[in-house]
């Protein structure tokens, strides 16, 4: 009796688990989403993405428009926090399982080379399925990769410099003396409004890549060459970042923050005068209500070299399609019609949700001419995109995320005054031996 | 040998079996997967075998030797500290005299039930610019300008084993007092009627008798230490500089954060398990029962 009681169970348990095991292939591929529960002829696509209120709600935008021409068009948005988006991409590419993987999948540009070069043949091709004549040329280098273009160009980060006019008034500056400058100038305006005022002119955190990507950029620049190879050592326009960004940190302009949410909050308290920063940093400046009509936005300063320009870029991100997606088709086309290429998408995602594309049809749009009473009445949209364009194009390359650390490892010395050929030596050994 | 194998023995088999069968597929197989895994190199999925190349990067990678010195600094310096602390709030917990021994337990037990990464979150707050501990020092006159404690080198891993040992001293702490319960307390009275004072009591009764708990929570904490990677993460993102990143920090970067190198990220997770190896044989050897 006792041993067929045990047979017994033994039986269940390894039935319960081969059913398990067999229950989860079946759940797999239904959340792979390629929709085969309602048959060949469906018409749902499903998109991976990191913010619900920004890239999350752009789709649904966009999967309204469609819906219109292409009726029982569906579209599912996958909403999950940045970096497990790109753990999940990173483990399912590299275990070569295909099955679990979205349609559409949202892509920080500093990332797009890297997947395309790490997983070849795992991104569909749009070259001739989107007009990227319409597109911000910058953008769309970035997505360029030996002569294909992969996905389409969604938001931007042109860079822009936030300041609250009521601090720099104090301080006896007007509108003007800030268009335009070096950033030589900035950190003697700096010095003057910390004097008249008290009050920081920027943050400084030398853990966060940010200031030191939009110096390069605005310069034509990256921390790596366009064929992948350290670009630290004989380049001017890094070593006048470094120099610019080290004099920023000794001038005491700056006030030291450590993360995210002691950047944001060192603005919305109004401890600091200025903050450059991407377009995309309007809405948590405008998170402070107290603070309204008293900001304003003017063009970053300028690095000191030939060819910088005041613009340059920090992050934005871009949608692509996975080549082994059973509704591949389907989903490019519906990118290539909403965010590849809608002005209509463009207008209201800015006034919905606040994003800024790289679309330059919508640019003379209504939409980008508003003027909101937050920042003085400034048509701060039609600076932005006028910046835009204005925008060096560089290959953000496929090892971004190394260089960056190797800078990161040497910057404290540089920061404590070594010498600069020798810590931008150090540097690029560093990272030619981090990308081997 | 044939009555060995009754039936209540072979009944016995057939418990273990599926146990032993889910061991070896998952815990076992992605062991032997990733040793293999930790020969070959290359980006994202294509791999070939480079045989012991990757080993041989280990030795001259930088990151590599900066991670592995951060970890054996927390290591070196913080797991002492940790188990000191340990041993005595256990000694004092145990004092027959306390009052609200049961709250003074259950508040020093508290933070290891607390999640790892909201702890973090507090502690990168407490040491923030503007964070309770720099008013607290400014408020008596101690510092005069906040300190920028996380953008600092060396007080940024001052923080990280501030935050490690509020953590965990509390749960080594509830090993040693459940072994001292054990210990009768007729020892300690021979030992007053003798004459040797508290003091001398704990020294010369307490953690003697404990010895083979101390070697237990030593390895632990080892293993604990080398594997560390929520507080780091949270609390500097590994900053300032790389001046606080842990080899567990490196492997994610390696596989997550970098062009993905799964082969070489397995190759640094091989190097934790030597090490950890290592110091658990080398703890037994001297810490354990000679025999």
């Amino acid at each position: 009796m006792k041993k067929l009681l045990s047979v017994l169970l033994l039986v269940s348990m390894t039935a319960s688990l081969l059913a398990a095991c067999g229950s989860s292939k079946s759940s797999d591929s239904g959340q792979s989403g390629t929709g085969n529960e309602g048959g060949s002829a469906s018409k749902k696509v499903v998109a991976w993405a990191w913010d619900p209120s920004f890239n999350g709600a752009a789709l649904k935008i966009a999967e309204e428009l469609y819906a219109k021409e292409n009726p029982g068009f569906e579209l599912e948005v996958v909403d999950m926090a940045k970096t497990d988006l790109e753990q999940k991409l990173n483990t399912n590419l590299a275990s070569g399982v295909k099955e679990g993987l979205p349609d559409i999948i949202l892509v920080n540009d500093p990332n797009i080379q890297k997947y395309v070069t790490a997983y070849p043949g795992t991104f569909a091709d749009f070259t001739d399925k989107v007009d990227y004549s319409q597109f911000s040329p910058y953008k769309v280098d970035a997505l360029t990769i030996d002569g294909k273009v992969y996905g389409v160009p969604f938001d931007i980060g042109v860079t822009g410099m936030f300041y609250r006019s009521d601090y720099l008034e104090q301080a006896g500056f007007k509108a003007e003396d800030l268009e335009n400058i070096t950033w030589d100038e900035y950190i003697e305006i700096g010095k003057v409004v910390k004097e008249k005022t008290g009050k920081y002119m920027s943050t400084i955190n030398p853990n966060d890549e940010a200031l030191t990507s939009i110096l390069l950029q605005s310069g034509g620049s990256w921390y790596i060459t366009p064929d992948n190879k350290g670009n630290f050592v004989d380049n001017p326009v890094m070593t006048e970042t470094l120099r610019v960004y080290k004099a920023i940190a000794d001038s005491g302009i700056a006030k030291p923050v450590t993360g995210w949410s002691e950047f944001v909050g060192s603005f919305n308290a109004g401890d600091v005068a200025t903050v450059v920063s991407g377009v995309w940093q309007i809405s948590s400046i405008m998170d402070a209500k107290d603070q309204s009509g008293k900001w304003r936005v003017a063009p970053i300063p300028r690095l000191n070299v030939e060819g910088a320009v005041n613009a340059s870029n920090e992050g934005g991100s871009s949608w692509f399609v996975l080549e082994g997606s059973a509704n591949k088709d389907l989903a490019i086309d519906f990118l290539a019609k909403t965010i590849g290429g809608s002005s209509e998408f463009y207008e209201r995602f800015l006034k919905e949700n606040g994003g800024v594309g790289s679309y330059i049809p919508s640019f003379s749009s209504e939409a980008y001419s508003q003027t909101p009473e937050f920042f003085g009445g400034q048509a701060i949209y039609t600076d932005f995109t006028k910046w835009s364009t204005e925008v060096p194009g560089i290959s953000l390359g496929m090892y971004t995320q190394e260089a960056k650390d190797a800078l990161k490892n040497e910057l404290p010395n540089i920061l404590n005054g070594s010498d600069l050929t020798q810590s931008l030596a150090n540097i690029q050994k560093l990272f030619e031996q981090q990308v081997q | 040998m044939g009555s060995k194998w009754n039936k209540s023995n072979l009944m016995g088999w057939q418990f273990v079996l599926l146990p032993s069968a889910l061991i070896l597929l998952f815990s076992f197989y992605p062991m032997i997967q990733s040793l293999l895994l930790s020969f070959q190199s290359g980006k994202g999925n294509v791999y070939h075998y480079v045989g012991l190349s990757n080993y041989a990067r280990l030795f001259s990678d930088p990151m590599f030797k900066q991670a592995v010195l951060n970890t054996l600094l927390y290591l070196i310096v913080q797991v002492p500290i940790m188990l000191m602390l340990g041993l005595v709030i256990a000694y004092f917990l145990n004092m027959p005299g306390l009052k609200f021994k049961g709250f003074y337990r259950t508040a020093i037990f508290l933070p290891c039930v607390t999640s790892l990464v909201s702890y973090a979150v507090l502690f990168k707050s407490i040491f923030a610019v503007d964070g309770i501990l720099n008013r607290m020092l400014m408020s008596i006159h101690i510092i005069h300008e906040p300190i920028a404690w996380l953008m600092d080198p060396v007080w940024a891993k001052v923080a990280i084993i501030a935050a490690i040992t509020w953590r965990w001293t509390g749960y080594n702490m509830i090993f040693y007092l459940a072994a001292m319960q054990n210990i009768d307390p007729s020892v300690y009275e021979a030992a007053s009627i003798d004459g040797a004072s508290k003091t001398r009591q704990f020294f010369s009764i307490t953690v003697p008798m404990l010895k083979p708990i101390i070697l237990f929570t030593a390895i632990i904490s080892t293993n604990g230490t080398l594997q560390l990677f929520d507080e780091v993460v949270n609390i500097t993102n590994g900053g300032p500089g790389n001046s606080t990143m842990t080899i567990s920090q490196y492997i994610y970067n390696l596989s997550f954060m970098y062009t993905p190198n799964f082969g070489y990220a397995a190759t640094v997770s091989y190097a934790i398990v030597i090490m950890v190896a290592v110091l658990a044989f080398l703890q037994l050897k001297v810490g354990g029962e000679k025999k």
